[in-house]
């Protein structure tokens, strides 16, 4: 009896986890869309506050549907497929791997169901298969430009930032996840930044550190024991980066009697503003998840239910008859109240 | 029948009612989970995991295990893909490369796939090295040899994308008849390779060794076995397998990276052991594995079906896999 019980046992405690810990639906009427979301994955700083602006503002818009695709393009694949057998009205997807955007598209328009992208932009011969596709997103190029313009504001306004007087700005940079366009955009465009306004600059070393804050806190140990004091800036291309970058600094005896080195990020996420009020982080991109969840949202809602896409209905300007430039916004100390 | 036959009916056919009951449960949640569409899904999904579920089995069965089969999917992923892209495509892998002819390089992904399983069958046969530990090497090494061969002139880390039709198709998204009854060809790839694995275990001399080798090494070296000779070989065949899985999972997303594949071999351990493969080697059948696996899709897919939220999958998931064992556990010492 004993093998019985356990496989009642199995089978009932399965029983009661599928009764019990099913999320219900927004349970709105009927006549919102259904929108299938499928995020690139969960445990991201910053696309959780894309996730969770999709589910604040869809509310009375849309019944939405929030799935992980674990950092797998095949999984977020059959987690399209899920949706389009489920009858969904419109998707919106933030791959995991933007050249599978292409299989996505024509996948979605054999069933004849709208697709915002999100965050992570497919390739332009993509985008241009079906009039039904958008994109939402920041122009990752503009978050570099801005990144590196929190630099020369430092650098000009503190003559001391030079540390060895030879008027070069030596840096290390702290990279995403090798071949993100964000990461190769964000590295090119802050140093670009800098030398657009007249500064040399050296790079003492730049490694990938995944967008993870544990990799950025190695990463910077690292390049600390090899160039110590000569660092001048620290780049990274997100703040989770920076702030692991901070931890290493601390440890290097950084941010206390007047050792200082400006740190910059990007994202403006909630750690990163407590690191700006404790003065340890110099500033930040935000780069808008509030506005990138709404705008999406927005656009798969009426998309969903078949209606024309102006500025006037989606509240955001439409580029190009098909995307929605979110902008980005430097953060510093004195205006860290427009991020949170 | 008596009380004790229904309970050993029970014993023996617990993953076939454990699959059963999801079904069940899924459907009364909601009704239309049970249809053509859903069941093709089902079906599309299991494929690729199958066949790397298959190659994990052959190993486990030795009483091994292959850590390296989820990064040996991505490098055949990568290499497959980078071979087969459209001609106008302004981001080339090899910017000249002529259109080859598809089955060139699925044959070399597949090959590439072999060898580095030979490698993983040499360290384990040769140098002694635990398979647990061979193959967190090799784990590491292919992941390190794909991040490499991505990163190459003039491709530089971007994900390999517009791979041709004719590929993606016959490999990946395509299917024989048309709308509701249609039957993907990776569904089709996925029943051959059950067939053919499903002959080499039960009719070949190498399955009958690999048994053999699983139940007791000391003794299959005695009864006159070539136990090294045997353990490449099965560790090439499983590394084949994955080379054919991450061609499918280059074709059915249109696209690789070198991430592709990352964690596979846990999936298809799971699956596997679900599906009563022992993880002490010597027990293991083909429509087991199957059955590990349409459980794992099931649940993937099932219960994301009907909004379950993905953290308490996790849980489900887990809690599957740890009363499958210890279940298994229980049958085997009471034999004993």
């Amino acid at each position: 009896m004993k093998k019985l019980s356990m496989v009642v046992l199995a089978t009932s405690v399965l029983g009661a986890a599928l009764a019990g810990c099913s999320s219900s639906g927004s349970g709105g009427s009927s006549t919102e869309p259904s929108v299938g979301v499928a995020i690139y994955k969960f445990d991201d700083t910053f696309m959780t506050g894309v996730r969770n602006s999709i589910e604040k503002n869809g509310k009375g818009i849309a019944k939405v549907e929030i799935v992980d695709s674990q950092n797998s393009q095949p999984t977020q694949n059959d987690k399209v497929d899920l949706f389009l057998t489920k009858n969904t009205k419109a998707l919106v997807i933030n791959p995991v791997d933007r050249t599978a955007a292409g299989v996505i598209i024509d996948k979605a328009k054999a069933k004849d169901t709208p697709v915002v992208f999100l965050n992570r932009e497919p390739l332009p011969e993509d985008m241009k298969k079906w009039d039904k596709v958008y994109y939402v997103g920041a122009k990752a190029e503009e978050s570099g430009t801005l990144e590196g313009g929190l630099v020369v504001d430092y650098w000009k306004a503190h003559p001391e930032a030079d540390k060895n007087k030879d008027g070069v700005l030596q840096y290390v940079m702290l990279k995403g996840e090798q071949g993100h366009q964000d990461a190769e955009l964000r590295t090119k465009y802050s140093i670009q930044a800098v030398e657009e306004a007249g500064i040399k600059v050296e790079k003492l070393a730049e490694d990938n550190a995944n967008w993870d804050r544990v990799k950025g806190q190695e990463k910077m140990a690292a390049f600390l024991a090899s160039h110590g004091d000569k660092i001048e800036a620290v780049f990274a291309n997100n703040d989770d980066m920076a702030l692991g970058a901070i931890e290493a600094l601390k440890a290097g005896g950084y941010f206390t009697g007047g050792k200082y080195i400006p740190v910059v990020g990007v994202d403006a996420t909630a750690p990163a503003l407590q690191a700006l009020s404790d003065g340890t982080m110099l500033g930040t991109v935000l780069n808008d998840a509030n506005n990138q969840g709404k705008a999406a949202v927005t656009l798969a809602s009426l998309l969903g239910q078949g209606k024309e896409i102006t500025k006037e209905s989606v509240g955001f300007d439409v580029t190009d008859k098909q995307y929605v430039w979110i902008p980005y916004k430097k953060i510093t100390k004195d205006n860290m109240k427009d991020a949170q | 029948m008596s009380t004790r036959r229904i309970q050993e009916m029970i014993t023996h056919n617990a993953i076939y009612i454990v699959l059963v009951v999801l079904i069940i449960g899924i459907a009364i949640y909601d009704p239309s989970f049970i249809g053509i569409n859903a069941l093709r899904d089902v079906l599309n999904q299991s494929a690729t995991r199958t066949i790397i579920a298959l190659g994990v089995a052959f190993i486990l069965i030795t009483g091994g295990t292959d850590l390296s089969a989820g990064r040996m999917v991505g490098l055949t992923a990568v290499i497959s893909a980078s071979m087969l892209q459209i001609q106008d495509y302004p981001r080339r892998f090899f910017p000249g490369l002529a259109d080859l002819p598809v089955i060139v390089p699925v044959l070399l992904a597949i090959a590439v796939g072999f060898l580095f399983g030979m490698i993983n069958g040499l360290i384990v046969a040769k140098l002694r090295v635990p398979p647990f530990i061979a193959t967190l090497g090799t784990m590491v090494i292919i992941y390190g040899v794909n991040s490499l061969y991505f990163d190459m002139d003039p491709n530089h880390s971007q994900p390999i994308g517009g791979l041709r039709p004719d590929f993606t198709k016959w490999w990946g998204s395509g299917s024989i008849g048309s709308g509701q009854y249609s039957i993907p060809y990776i569904v089709i790839i996925a029943i051959i390779v059950a067939i053919i694995v499903w002959v080499i275990f039960n009719k070949t001399r190498l399955g009958k060794n690999m048994y053999a080798i699983g139940g007791n090494e000391q003794a299959a070296k005695v009864s006159g076995i070539n136990v090294s000779r045997n353990l490449i070989w099965i560790y090439s065949i499983a590394g084949a397998l994955y080379g054919l899985a991450g061609v499918m999972e280059a074709a059915r997303t249109g696209g690789a990276t070198n991430n592709y594949g990352n964690m596979y071999e846990l999936d298809a351990i799971a699956a596997c052991v679900v599906g009563g493969v022992s993880t002490t080697g010597g027990i293991g059948t083909v429509p087991g594995v199957l059955t590990g696996v349409l459980i794992f899709t099931v649940i993937n897919y099932g219960l994301t079906f009907i909004g379950v939220s993905p953290n308490w999958q996790l849980i489900i998931k887990g809690m599957i896999i740890i009363a499958a064992v210890a279940f298994d556990m229980r049958k085997y010492a009471n034999k004993k």
